[in-house]
């Protein structure tokens, strides 16, 4: 729409009071259809199910999954905004938090949250004037499988998300060497592991190795969902991952700024994704400091 | 005491596939054309967008592709069955059903564990097809 000129700005918002309301909760049930006869309810139950048969396809499960919930949480430490940041998570916590739908536990599972974000869309060229220094877009690209859960073949991998970065990388011109840092969207702990392995970040079953020692926390070398994501900062869908790895390129993130404060890379590029339906759509974004 | 959890929403999608369970009978769509068997039901074949089709009946037979097991429920009527385990089940003809598993403890159900449709005669015109362990 910019490109063809028929608009100079574009706004990208989401607000919800889903957590003061019933009405996320009464969506998830709505979209439940037949499967509510057998007991089956929601999306953690759907998203539990691709998490178990990647435990019998591939080295998976709690032991991978507690490095992405503590890591996260120490970034939401680090946020002012997020939900948890007056509340630590040790390893303890995250295997003492009680099981919801088996294989997950109430820490594998995303917030529900009250509030918003929004972003503003423009040409380089106008950006140039504003008040903050710009992000650019270097690549994007989507890839939606989009089938029945009963025909789904990507709960596994590869899902949506290996085609959408392949198209991503191509159109930046970069390799994942290139990548200082990565907001994936993370409705469960799960979805962070089989995007990244998607992502070729590590080989199927290598995730747990990939995690752990504190790859994805402040100080890591690969520093992933620095607000603490929508497991531990707040649920405002894709923007949650999008407007963090803005605000970072940016360089306006606070106590939680990428760099030498927290002993990490000053980021030039970072890695976005989004996700939606069971793993049934995948957007992949590559952003970079102007 | 009368079921009191959600009953099948008949739709014309779905309407042929409750009433063979009414009859203890697993029915499906394969597609005249290309052989593949609709589920989800659909109006036309999602490979080759042919409409003619034929009805198969399942011989109740598969596996368990993969499980969860439910240690809370947003329903109070399943509250009294915690822990249940719900399952995408692979039946031999391709198709995959989402039912629950049944006759074994939690704990004891696999991926790729063989099972067989155990019937549950909900409601007088109403059958489920779960699944239990076949030893
Ligand atoms: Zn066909």
């Amino acid at each position: 729409m910019l490109d063809a000129g028929l608009c100079n700005y574009v706004l990208v918002s989401y607000g919800h009071n889903g957590r003061s309301s019933d009405s996320f909760l009464r969506m998830m049930a709505d979209m439940g259809g037949d499967d509510q006869v057998f007991g089956h309810f929601g999306a953690a139950s759907c998203y539990a199910l691709a998490a178990r048969r990647a435990m019998h396809t591939f080295r998976t499960g709690p032991e991978t999954w507690k490095h992405i919930a503590v890591g996260q949480r120490k970034w939401a430490n680090l946020n002012p905004r997020a939900m948890f940041q007056r509340q630590p998570m040790s390893l303890d916590d995250y295997y003492n938090s009680r099981m919801t739908v088996e294989p997950f536990r109430l820490f594998d599972n995303c917030l529900i949250s009250d509030g918003g974000r929004a972003y503003i869309v423009t040409s380089a060229e106008r950006a140039r004037d504003l008040r903050h220094p710009p992000v650019l877009i270097m690549g994007t690209g989507q890839h939606n499988p989009a089938s029945d859960l009963q025909t789904a073949d990507f709960m596994t991998g590869s899902t949506g998300a290996k085609k959408a970065a392949e198209r991503a990388f191509a159109v930046a011109g970069i390799g994942l060497g290139d990548i200082d840092a990565c907001e994936i969207y993370d409705c469960f702990t799960y979805t962070v592991e089989i995007t990244l392995q998607d992502y070729g970040f590590f080989g199927p079953g290598e995730g747990e190795e990939w995690f752990k020692g504190g790859t994805i926390e402040p100080g890591g070398r690969m520093p992933v969902n620095t607000s603490g994501g929508l497991l531990s900062e707040a649920y405002f869908m894709g923007l949650t991952p999008l407007t963090e790895a803005v605000m970072q390129l940016m360089g306006r993130c606070g106590e939680r700024q990428l760099g030498p404060q927290t002993n990490t890379r000053t980021p030039q590029i970072i890695l976005c994704s989004d996700n939606g339906g069971i793993l049934q759509t995948h957007a992949c974004h590559i952003l970079r400091r102007a | 005491m009368s079921y009191d959890k959600p009953l099948p929403v008949k739709n014309p999608d779905t309407a042929a596939f409750w009433e063979g369970c009414r009859q203890h009978e697993l029915r499906f769509e394969q597609c005249g054309q290309c052989g593949y068997i609709r589920w989800p039901p659909a109006m036309l074949c999602p490979r080759c967008h042919s409409r003619q089709a034929e009805r198969i009946v399942s011989g109740g037979r598969g596996t368990v592709f993969t499980y969860v097991v439910y240690r809370e429920t947003p329903h109070p009527a399943f509250r009294g069955d915690l822990p249940y385990v719900v399952a995408l089940v692979e039946l031999e003809e391709g198709p995959r059903l989402l039912t629950n598993i049944v006759g074994c403890l939690p704990e004891q159900v696999r991926c790729d564990m063989p099972v067989v449709v155990a019937w549950e005669d909900v409601a007088e015109e109403v059958s489920l097809p779960k699944f239990r362990p076949a030893f």
